[in-house]
């Protein structure tokens, strides 16, 4: 990308955000939460990990702002490892899901009517799976772990991605300018790559962004029964059902993670409104 | 079918027919058509009666993939189906071009309209050679047009840059699918003067599908009527449109504005269009028409050739008569 074309994209993402005061400042949200998530190590607020580094449950206090758990380590320190897990496990996944989700149903939807068939029945079985017992059995195969939470939350997101991926490849696909694009000479992988694929790509940013949301959601879902990230290390999730066994006494160990995760949540699908308008160029003023 | 002398176009008993339960659609029932260099020709017809399907054919091309099952096209002299490869692309993109209905879907909204002019090996076109079509093709502000997306320009200017795009290579053969279509009347005849401009001074041969019978008879040398897939009647469009021998075309010309003749009503087309499922063994148009005679439910007419003129009637030309011939008295042109 040019310096010109790059410059142009940051006065187009800038004209965006400030069109669109709420997505604004749910990208504002997003970042500080994950630049602070990001710093936290380096902060002074103790580590994920320390155990006595306050009084048990211990109320709010300068070197813990969010109190202390039940082991005396700095919930804030928890909860900004917690993010960085359930944001980097549930992105990742995504990813993956995304890339192959994204590439089986573009080939199968373009190449032959079979592979059609065979993708599309395929998702059909996965979303026949509750998500929860889908993440039974994948922990019952591979135990507890950020393994099984990656796949569990990969299998979940990538045959909706699969579904969305395919529809707008049939809709595309049959548009007019593909034909001319035919008719003008130019080659198969050429309107793969020049025609098609910026077409269906805000369909799957768009779709990814959302994923990565419902990724979070279901880290958290896994952790908070125990079969995703293990102790010591810290999940959103596993700091809510820390946080439960004392919510009468301590409240704080739940509130901190809860209000962090709905407001990442929140902020992620907003980010994905406004994102679709800013890929999309007919939505470009 | 009408035998021109040097055919560029040659359909021989075509059949195309679209998957669909239980029984396939068959938009195309042995069709024969010719067509010759230098001339325009029309495809009428209502909402379903293979005139795309038709048009898309000559250049060996479908929107849904669908390959004839019977019968042949030759267009300059090469069976466009059997094209592959690199000599099918070659074809497509030197021998042919096509301007379809809807514009700004005929163009890639996410490519500027400056990036959507290609050389028939699928490399971008220079700007100067870009700019110089959008000109020929009576845009002004050519540096402008060529930095938009599809949706900031208008319809009429969009079709113009379609229209741009399918000249770029001089194609001998221009085929025009419902070009004005999406377009409002003012500009209609501007794309269609422009249309027919650009076919006199390239010597070239262009296909136009239409609705709209007044610039088919306006524009077009030939017409051909097409219902049911087939060819139902085809001659001198001024001929068909002022003394129709099939009654269905009578019967469109009864149902259009502008044709009715003085004090006359506009007459809708009773019934509705056939279901083209398998091939028809008797006249498709038979329930629809008040001339019909026991044969025509029993058996399927034949085509029929009297100097320059085509039908597909069991019913005798003068015997039509003046039930028929009233379609066109109130048309002026």
């Amino acid at each position: 990308m040019s310096i010109e074309a790059t410059m142009k994209f940051f006065v187009r993402l800038r004209r965006a955000m400030l069109s669109d005061t709420v997505s604004a400042v749910a990208a504002v949200v997003l970042v500080l939460i994950l630049l602070i998530s990001i710093f936290g190590p380096f902060l002074p607020i103790g580590k994920p990990d320390q155990i006595g580094f306050g009084p048990r449950l211990g109320g709010w206090s300068w070197s813990a702002p969010m109190g202390t758990d039940q082991l005396g380590r700095s919930v804030l320190a928890r909860v900004l490892q917690g993010i960085r897990v359930t944001f980097v496990l549930s992105t990742v996944s995504v990813a993956i899901a995304g890339l192959a989700g994204a590439l089986v149903g573009i080939s199968a939807t373009y190449f032959h009517r079979l592979a059609d068939e065979v993708a599309s029945r395929t998702a059909d079985i996965m979303f026949a799976f509750p998500p929860i017992l889908l993440g039974f059995l994948v922990v019952a195969i591979f135990r507890p772990g950020v393994t099984s939470a990656m796949a569990v939350i990969a299998l979940i997101t990538f045959p909706t991605m699969l579904r969305v991926v395919r529809a707008s490849t049939l809709s595309v696909m049959r548009r007019d300018f593909m034909l001319v694009a035919e008719i003008s000479g130019v080659s198969f992988v050429d309107r793969i790559f020049r025609h098609l694929l910026p077409n269906v790509a805000n369909v799957i940013v768009v779709q990814t962004i959302y994923s990565i949301s419902l990724g979070m959601l279901i880290e958290s879902s896994l952790s908070f029964l125990g079969l995703g990230v293990q102790p010591p290390a810290a999940s959103l999730g596993s700091l809510l059902r820390d946080g439960a066994t004392y919510l009468e006494i301590a409240p704080w160990l739940s509130v901190g993670p809860g209000i962090i995760l709905a407001l990442s949540i929140m902020s992620i699908n907003l980010v994905g409104d406004a994102t679709r308008s800013f890929v999309d160029p007919t939505y470009r003023f | 079918m009408i035998e021109i002398k040097q055919p560029i176009i040659e359909v021989r008993d075509l059949v195309v027919e679209y998957k669909s339960h239980p029984l396939p659609v068959r938009a195309l029932d042995a069709v024969d058509f010719t067509a010759s260099a230098d001339e325009t020709v029309g495809f009428v017809g209502e909402s379903g009666s293979g005139k795309s399907t038709l048009a898309m054919a000559l250049g060996g091309v479908s929107r849904s993939g669908v390959r004839p099952s019977r019968g042949s096209v030759q267009t300059f002299g090469r069976d466009v189906f059997a094209l592959r490869g690199q000599d099918r692309r070659r074809f497509l993109s030197e021998d042919i071009g096509f301007v379809f209905q809807n514009p700004i879907g005929s163009l890639d909204p996410t490519r500027r309209i400056g990036h959507q002019f290609f050389t028939p090996d699928g490399q971008p076109l220079n700007e100067k050679r870009v700019e110089e079509l959008l000109s020929s093709v009576g845009l002004e502000d050519t540096g402008r047009i060529m930095a938009s997306f599809p949706h900031e320009v208008s319809g009429g200017m969009a079709q113009r840059v379609c229209i741009a795009m399918a000249i770029s290579v001089n194609p001998p053969l221009l085929i025009a699918d419902e070009p004005t279509a999406a377009l409002d009347a003012s500009v209609k005849t501007q794309i269609l003067d422009l249309l027919t401009e650009l076919r006199a001074r390239a010597r070239s041969t262009l296909i136009l599908v239409s609705h709209d019978l007044h610039s088919v008879r306006k524009y077009c040398d030939r017409v051909c009527v097409m219902y049911g897939g087939r060819i139902v009647e085809a001659g001198p469009s001024r001929d068909v449109f002022d003394c129709p021998r099939h009654p269905y075309t009578a019967a469109l010309l009864r149902s259009i504005p502008g044709f009715e003749g003085p004090g006359g009503r506009i007459e809708p087309i009773p019934g509705y269009p056939p279901s083209l499922n398998g091939q028809a063994s008797n006249c498709t148009f038979a329930p629809r028409c008040a001339l019909q005679i026991p044969v025509c439910r029993e058996n399927r007419p034949p085509v029929s050739v009297e100097g320059d003129r085509t039908k597909c009637c069991w019913l005798p030309g003068n015997e039509i008569g003046m039930e028929i011939s009233q379609a066109g008295r109130g048309y002026h042109a």
